[in-house]
């Protein structure tokens, strides 16, 4: 019951707040035919028409669209949007498996695999070369450098023009 | 006898008549727009790629001269859009105003994601792409550091890539770039709260955030301005071929939409948009955590006072959160894309952002 009533309140807020847009530049009209006369060029009464309506339209319509009635709207349509897009998902999904064949969930499945196993040994090189450094500063008698330097200096070397698949030299 | 006081519509008659003439060259151009359209180039200036990676383009322009300055200049553009907007036809390119000051200019094209870029993070792009181009920059041009100059949602990435690695970068020049998120004066800003927008269930379904998706949002940003006065304000100079060519060449750059790896408009939303964490010296960036105070290069703040996408008010606290000595801020009336190709901004801004990085080069 409650919520029947809540949704016709929702629906009525709506209807208010596009009534209000027209009524607003309805009255802009108004206003501005109230300057009419055969004394002004029909273009430019014409332009100046249009820009107050337009005007009236803008300023309604930001109104229109940061109220709470249009944010609640705008998440009632993304949640069936985003619905409906999973629902054709799963149902590829579902196809493509009965047939043997790859979905994208095993792609997803596969990248992200390839995903860790890219952060595990870049994670490692990065330790390594924080090592090698230190060692290297131990050796030329100018002691360790700071953890901190040796965790912001993982500095790559750019490999230009490499175009082979998604694998980024280097992260973090 | 005055022919108006003798018929007072006399005006109205003769302004019907130029006006029907006017309107019938008008309807004649329309069927040509298509082909013309078809014509329009994507870029102005001569440039050459000079290091690829994945779909990432490094784009350099030569110039008639060699550099006059030592600091090479990278561009780094935003992840929505196509980045020729800095070069979109002869007297509305960013990219010139600098190669012709005598800057080794390289521009960063991030190309179309694909599904398969899904999962590809803030941190890949600032900790993996932009290290790799700047460290490629600097080896080329044998300089020790470069300078960056980044554009919307590139300016912030450029952010955060000074922040973490400072002593790779000269100077920092921001055009239109958010920084505080938490500004009431944006619409994008209310609709991607977290009570009306679930950016995790949205990325899940979608994977990357369609390009469809980003065209809707911005277009209804404005959309009387957008969906009806253009077209009309258009149509009204269809018969100068001046207004058509610029008409087409915006229009084409507007609707060459590309989508937004996954990852990277969900830590954008998420962080950003609805935890604002980059002003709290918070921003989460891989392994490290971005602090803004850091920065202790120059930093040139460029925003548009009109701008509806980043309005000023995200732009502005930049300055006041970094440790530079050294920054200014110059705030212009224009909007998010007139700070780049309008008239005021190619007479005023940017020779003026020229002799800025000139002096620090």
């Amino acid at each position: 019951m409650n919520e029947e009533q809540d949704g016709t309140n929702h629906q009525a807020g709506q209807w208010m707040a596009f009534q209000q847009i027209w009524g607003e530049t309805f009255t802009k009209m108004m206003q501005l035919g109230c300057t009419f006369s055969p004394d002004s060029a029909p273009p430019d009464f014409m332009r100046q028409m249009r820009s107050g309506i337009f005007q009236g339209l803008g300023q309604s319509w930001e109104q229109f669209l940061s109220s709470p009635e249009f944010m609640e709207g705008m998440k009632q349509s993304m949640n069936s949007a985003i619905a409906l897009r999973k629902m054709t998902n799963d149902m590829f999904s579902k196809v493509r498996h009965e047939t043997h064949a790859v979905s994208r969930d095993d792609i997803d499945a596969v990248m992200l695999t390839v995903r860790h196993m890219e952060t595990r040994v870049l994670d490692r090189i990065d330790e390594l070369a924080a090592r090698l450094e230190e060692v290297t500063g131990h050796l030329s008698g100018n002691g360790p450098p700071s953890a901190a330097a040796a965790q912001h200096e993982p500095t790559p070397k750019p490999q230009a023009n490499k175009t082979a698949g998604n694998n980024p030299t280097s992260r973090s | 006898m005055n022919t108006s006081t003798a018929n007072p519509w006399a005006k109205w008659q003769e302004s019907l008549v130029t006006e029907s003439f006017a309107y019938a060259r008008r309807m004649a151009q329309l069927p040509s727009l298509h082909h013309r359209a078809q014509l329009v180039k994507k870029g102005a200036s001569p440039s050459t790629v000079v290091y690829e990676e994945d779909r990432l383009k490094l784009l350099h322009y030569p110039g008639t001269q060699p550099p006059r300055h030592a600091t090479p200049l990278v561009i780094v553009f935003a992840l929505v859009n196509r980045p020729y907007i800095l070069d979109l036809k002869k007297g509305r390119s960013v990219v010139n105003h600098f190669v012709e000051r005598g800057f080794d200019t390289y521009l960063i094209d991030w190309g179309s994601p694909t599904y398969a870029d899904r999962h590809l993070t803030i941190d890949d792009h600032v900790n993996g792409y932009i290290s790799n181009v700047v460290d490629f920059v600097r080896e080329r041009a044998g300089a020790p550091q470069a300078s960056l100059l980044g554009y919307c949602m590139g300016g912030t990435m450029s952010t955060m890539f000074t922040a973490l690695h400072q002593e790779r970068v000269k100077n920092l020049m921001l055009l239109a770039t958010g920084i505080d998120f938490f500004t009431r004066d944006g619409l994008l800003n209310l609709w991607s709260r977290p009570e009306y927008f679930d950016v995790d269930k949205f990325v899940e379904a979608f994977g990357n955030c369609p390009a469809e998706f980003l065209q809707m949002s911005f277009l209804m940003l404005k959309p009387v301005q957008n969906l009806l006065e253009k077209p009309l304000n258009f149509f009204e100079k269809a018969d100068d071929p001046q207004a058509v060519d610029d008409f087409l060449t915006m229009e084409t750059w507007l609707n060459d939409n590309i989508s937004v790896p996954g990852e990277v408009y969900r830590e954008f939303v998420k962080y950003l948009f609805q935890q604002n964490l980059l002003v709290q010296n918070k921003m989460p960036v891989g392994k490290h955590t971005v602090d803004l105070r850091k920065i202790t290069c120059p930093v040139l703040n460029i925003m548009a006072k009109a701008d509806d996408l980043v309005p000023c008010a995200q732009s502005m606290p930049l300055n006041d959160l970094v440790s530079s000595q050294d920054r200014k801020s110059i705030a212009i009336d224009a909007g998010h894309i007139g700070l780049a190709i309008g008239g005021k901004a190619q007479r005023d801004v940017w020779p003026h952002a020229c002799d800025w990085l000139a002096e620090r080069s």
